[in-house]
């Protein structure tokens, strides 16, 4: 008898071998535990025998054993023992116990053929009672059951030659091997090779990749997988192949040139795993694809973007993949968006929490208004916050799935808020606002607000816009490019869309500038990402001190953190390094971090904005609306569509290169009298535009009247 | 899987008999004696009456080496079968309940439940039932050899399995044999979890719609089903039937008697153990606890008879494991009985548990023939169940009590006092009341039905004779 695992059933298992033992049978057992711990009963009733252990047949073994399927390891042990040989070949009736012990027993009954061999207790005692009911039958030679069966003897030959191959080719492709340069090289000739089967190359490739690591040889190993994907088809091996040379360079800052590839074959393992019904499997590789392609250092950390260059292209592979179709499944709503009834207040419902920077002016704005009733969803309460937690990977693997028990947790924990409202604010395009889109939202009317990072981000694609009614945009140009990223948005099932600037009480900013001399200094708000690009602003200084230095600049906010990335690093190097040759002159000044801006912008005369990406640069506004006079860099990631920095603004403030934008600086600055008109025309262009007693109407129009159509 | 086609070129029907004038019905039942499976009781006896109705009744069900993978033969139950029923025997086993380990492909034996999990998505695309769709051909193939070596009059069908409905529509779609539906438990109804199994416009809801359509009635076990069919289907309520399992005489003693006083009382349980495993233990708590506190219960036995499992696991599943750990608690496990050999266990009996599973739509055979034996009946089984209905009237019955092991303790004791308090005139009183459930009682009028249905008034040699419940089935068993 085989057991290949511990019993459930002691007391049958005993009350078998007792009744065996009353039919006068021997009965001996192998298993694959220590039955004296676990069924000490049954040793004391049929000869019990622990099956050789992994760490009695050595490392080799060991290594065979894990990589074995688990219903063979069993037998791998079996097959090595004396004793199961010994016994097996004498044994009358061989039985596996369990399904564990199935193909063990197959096997001994290919070796051993003289011996019934069946599965089960009572069919064990069957074949017992049938054998003693005719014991001469059994006695008697027959050709059909003399030595082994002819299947097992070949399987056995092919078996031993296939292990022999294995072996040899794990010696030539190990560790070991490859501290050997003849060997490095006919592994790097034989993967490029014309005419190797795609599986084999594939496996040889990584196999060797992995060992020349392992060995030291990390560059001949990353020109091997170059080497080896020119001729790959399979996307997921080239992935698999190029990964660690992917993670290698983003690790050092540097955006891959292989990085789609690698998402590229992630995608296509989701979709295999997809095809087979599999979303909890599809889930990783999905996120996996999602860290490539939306990775900081392709996007954030860099003054361009693969992304902002071309999203339609650079999305495709996602849009294109079965996976990206299923995330892309609109699962729409029973009932529209109803607007409220006359006769009872109007109710909104804000997200907030985690980031109210944006939405302060608007809560109290409708907090104040008669007729309007608001209830705030805090999402960092004890209540809500363990909806949120690993919310990525439980939202992939719901719109794979298509249900999942966290779409329930979110209903249960947000349903009777978002029942209650008429309106649904949620300001940022991220977590929750996907996550709100798991759910029905019945008859209320959704209504989500995108800034800048999260066009660049996985989150758009996480979210069901079937879902959404509408979509508020800071900028046209933000518009244009997240809908080019986001062909669900156009869709027919799709949100409306809407350009509203953020609600900026602009009038705090304005204070008079008692000095004539402000006008030579030049001010920037906020560094504390590389998208404001300061380098250009260093740039733009060099320019007007070379000809006048009396020319400063003032740098207000906290420093931009090197600990982001190894890109920031590097960028934070260069900086640094230009900030040591101006600080000390007093020609760049950093003010550091300040609650007081409208104070900190009395003495600047001119306002920048560097940065290579921006939604509408709130900033720049402020600086406008202090009186100093703007000056905006094209911003690069948008410069030239039909939207960017140049319809935004009057086209005077804008410029291309720190030479122009020197040459702006010199001619409003040129005189007191120049410099002031400048910049109170620039603070009336503000006032008059953006300040959040003209924007607020836009708000009202939005969230107070029946929706109409895309502004 | 082994579906009968390699076997099937080899397959002899037995010669069909010439009966003059007799009308031919193929009696489509699997699980027929000698099968040693509850349903066989109610085939045996549709069999006889449609014989003794003046029909050839040709009952086809598979061989007998199937039965030996599942839960073996009762060659007892054989004896009893009317001698004029030709039985067909078809070569199809369950794969799945193959013990042989040299019939398995080195597949099977690696991946034992990929290998069934495969089976049973083969199995439903060729039927939508995961264990017997894949009989599907062979079951069609014999009914229309049946058909062409002597033309069939009537197709009386009795699931499970459901397959059967698959050979039924090809006879009827072929040749327009009108057939009956002996549904028994129902399909799309779910008997243990008390709701729907499968939606109308399912795979099998289609089967189910297209079946009861054109036949001629329908029979189910119990009202609480028949409801759920004449409900779903309203247009088809009037083919309706109730025609319940009811007990076979010749299983129940002629009297039964008081437990004396100087012997330890003795509770039977009789049937297969596929019961859910927590309710089979709250039975055995509920047993430890009334052993322990009622003096006229510590040295009582619980004879729990019947078979435990199926192929490997023959004896050895969980319910084996908790009768065993219960022996010391005065639980005996005898094993399977064979039919004849019924009417003793009850005379040494002198209390029955009633253990069942489901609920409302679940009524379970095993009632009726504890309340013909007059002896007191403990219910092990939901509260709103079937049986309780049934047991209503019964005057020995500790009532339904759910499954609380401390409730159930309670109706032990009661059933123990009843054992020992309750007179001759009470017994028979409550032997009376179920002789109502009489299984002739039960088909004599639905198959005097179908025969005048398909035949027109009467039949072909008249209705069939009622007789005293059981008498005809004792006297071929050479028992009365």
């Amino acid at each position: 008898m085989v057991l290949g695992a511990v019993p459930g059933r002691v007391a049958v298992l005993t009350d078998a071998l007792e009744q065996f033992r009353a039919l006068g049978v021997t009965v001996r057992v192998a298993t694959t535990f220590d039955p004296a711990q676990k069924i000490p009963a049954a040793t004391e009733l049929a000869e019990v025998h622990l099956l050789p252990t992994a760490k009695e047949l050595g490392p080799r073994f060991g290594r065979m054993i894990k990589r074995a399927n688990p219903g063979r390891r069993p037998w791998l042990r079996a097959q090595r023992d004396p004793w199961v040989r010994r016994h097996a070949k004498r044994a009358d009736v061989l039985v596996a116990l369990d399904a564990q012990a199935l193909h063990t027993v197959w096997q001994l009954a290919q070796r051993h053929r003289r011996a019934d061999a069946v599965y089960g207790i009572a069919p064990a005692l069957r074949a017992v009672e049938k054998r003693a009911a005719d014991p001469a039958r059994y006695r008697r030679p027959r050709i059909a059951t003399v030595g082994p069966s002819p299947v097992v003897l070949a399987s056995a030959t092919r078996s031993q030659t296939v292990d022999l191959a294995k072996r040899v080719f794990e010696a030539s492709t190990g560790q070991k091997a490859m501290k050997l340069s003849p060997l490095r090289w006919f592994w790097h000739r034989a993967v490029a090779a014309p005419g190797v089967p795609e599986r084999f190359r594939g496996r040889i490739a990584k196999r060797v990749h992995r060992s020349m690591h392992l060995a030291g040889h990390k560059s001949s190993a990353n020109q091997l997988a170059l080497a080896a994907q020119g001729r790959l088809k399979s996307a997921t091996t080239k992935g698999h192949l190029l990964g660690p040379i992917v993670e290698a360079e983003l690790n050092q800052g540097k955006l891959p040139e292989h990085l789609m590839t690698v998402a590229k074959g992630q995608l296509k393992a989701a979709d295999g795993f997809l095809k087979k019904r599999n979303p909890g499997k599809a889930a990783p590789h999905v996120l996996r694809a999602f860290d490539l392609m939306f990775h900081r250092i392709a996007h954030f950390d860099g003054v361009s973007s693969p992304l902002a260059e071309d999203p339609e292209g650079f999305l495709a592979p996602l849009h294109r993949s079965e996976v990206g179709k299923a995330l892309a499944t609109p699962r729409g709503r029973r009932a529209p968006a109803e607007f409220p009834p006359a006769g009872r207040p109007h109710r909104m419902l804000f997200f907030t929490g985690l980031n109210d920077n944006f939405v302060g002016s608007i809560i109290s704005r409708y907090e104040a208004m008669p007729g309007v009733e608001v209830r705030r969803l805090n999402l960092v309460e004890e209540s809500i916050r363990p909806v949120l937690s690993n919310g990525r990977t439980n939202l992939v693997h719901h719109m794979l799935a298509g249900t999942s028990k966290r779409a329930e947790e979110v209903q249960e924990a947000w349903g009777d808020h978002v029942a209650w409202a008429d309106t649904v604010f949620v300001d940022w395009c991220n977590l929750p606002a996907a996550m709100l889109t798991m759910i029905d939202p019945g008859t209320a009317r959704v209504i989500i607000r995108l800034h800048s990072f999260e066009a660049f981000s996985w989150w758009p694609h996480l979210t069901d816009w079937s879902r959404v009614d509408d979509v508020v945009f800071v900028s046209e140009h933000l518009r244009d490019f997240t809908l080019a990223a986001v062909p669900r948005l156009r869709a027919p099932q799709g949100p409306r869309t809407h350009v509203l600037t953020n609600a900026m009480e602009l009038h705090r900013y304005a204070a008079p500038k008692p000095s004539a001399d402000a006008r030579f200094t030049l001010g920037l708000i906020g560094l504390s990402s590389l998208a404001k690009d300061p380098r250009w602003a260093l740039a733009v200084l060099r320019e007007l001190r070379s000809r006048d230095e009396r020319y400063r600049l003032k740098l207000i906010g906290d420093d931009l953190r090197a600990s982001l990335s190894p890109a920031v690093r590097a960028y934070v190097a260069q900086l640094d390094a230009e900030l040591a040759e101006l600080e000390p002159s007093g020609a760049v000044v950093r003010t550091g971090r300040t609650e007081d801006v409208p104070g900190a912008l009395t003495d600047v005369g001119v306002i920048l904005s560097t940065s290579v990406r921006e939604s509408f640069h709130c900033g720049l506004v402020e600086g406008a609306a202090s009186g100093a006079v703007p000056v905006v860099r094209d911003w690069p990631f948008f410069a030239g569509r039909p939207h960017s920095a140049r319809n935004l603004f009057p086209s005077d403030w804008v410029v291309s290169t720190p030479e122009e934008a020197a040459e702006r600086i010199l001619a409003v600055t040129a005189s007191e009298e120049t410099w002031r008109e400048a910049g109170r025309s620039a603070a009336s262009h503000v006032l008059s535009t953006w300040d959040w007693s003209v924007t607020q109407k836009d708000f009202d129009r939005l969230l107070l009247e029946p929706p109409a159509g895309t502004d | 899987m082994n579906n009968g086609r390699t076997l099937w070129d080899s397959l002899k029907l037995p010669r069909p008999r010439r009966s003059g004038s007799r009308p031919h019905m193929i009696y489509l039942a699997i699980g027929f004696p000698p099968a040693a499976k509850s349903c066989a009781y109610r085939m045996r006896e549709t069999a006889n009456q449609f014989a003794a109705a003046g029909w050839d009744v040709t009952a086809v069900t598979i061989v007998d080496e199937a039965w030996e993978r599942e839960y073996g033969l009762d060659h007892t139950l054989a004896a009893g079968v009317d001698s004029r029923v030709r039985v067909v025997k078809l070569p199809l086993f369950r794969d799945d309940l193959e013990t042989d380990i040299r019939s398995f492909t080195e597949r099977r034996a690696l991946a034992h439940k990929d290998y069934l999990a495969d089976l049973r998505k083969q199995n439903l695309k060729v039927f939508p039932e995961p264990v017997f769709g894949g009989w599907r051909p062979a079951l069609e193939k014999a009914l229309l050899q049946i058909h062409r070596e002597r033309p069939v009059d009537l197709l009386v069908t009795t699931c499970a399995p459901y397959v059967n409905l698959s050979a039924t529509w090809k006879l009827w779609e072929t040749h327009q044999v009108p057939y009956v539906v002996d549904f028994r438990d129902g399909w799309s109804v779910d008997v243990i979890n008390n709701g729907e199994a499968f939606p109308k416009e399912s795979v099998s809801g289609q089967w189910e719609i297209k079946l009861l359509t054109n036949a001629v009635a329908i029979w189910n076990v119990n009202e609480p089903i028949s409801r759920w069919y004449r409900e779903r289907y309203p247009e088809l309520a009037h083919k309706m039937r109730v025609v319940r399992n009811g007990y076979d005489a010749s299983s129940i003693p002629a009297e039964v008697h008081p437990a004396p006083e100087d012997r330890p009382l003795t509770f039977g349980y009789l049937g297969a153990l596929n019961l859910p495993v927590p309710l089979l233990d709250a039975v055995l708590k509920g047993w430890r606890t009334a052993r322990a506190e009622d003096p006229a219960l510590a040295d009582a036995r619980f004879e729990v008879r019947g078979h435990i499992g199926a192929a490997w696991a023959r004896g050895d599943n969980a319910h084996a494991e908790l009768l065993k750990a219960a022996a010391a608690d005065g639980v005996v496990v005898g094993g399977s009985v064979p039919k004849a050999e019924v009417i003793d266990l009850y005379s040494r009996w002198d209390a029955v548990v009633l253990m069942v599973t489901g609920g409302r739509y679940m009524t379970s055979g095993k009632v009726y023939e504890y309340m013909a034996t007059g002896l007191p009946v403990v219910s092990a089984h939901e509260a709103d169940h079937d049986a309780s209905t049934v047991l209503s009237t019964y005057p020995l019955w500790t009532g339904a009590v759910g499954l609380d092991p401390a409730e159930l303790a309670g109706a032990f004791r009661r059933a123990a006092a009843m054992a020992r308090t309750a007179d001759q005139a009470e017994r028979e009183k409550a032997r009376a009341e179920a002789r109502q459930y009489a299984r002739e009682e039960q088909l004599i009028p639905a198959v005097r039905e179908v025969t005048e249905l398909v035949l027109g008034t009467g039949g072909s040699s008249g209705a069939p004779q009622a007789s005293p419940a059981g008498a005809r089935v004792l006297a071929r068993e050479g028992r009365s």
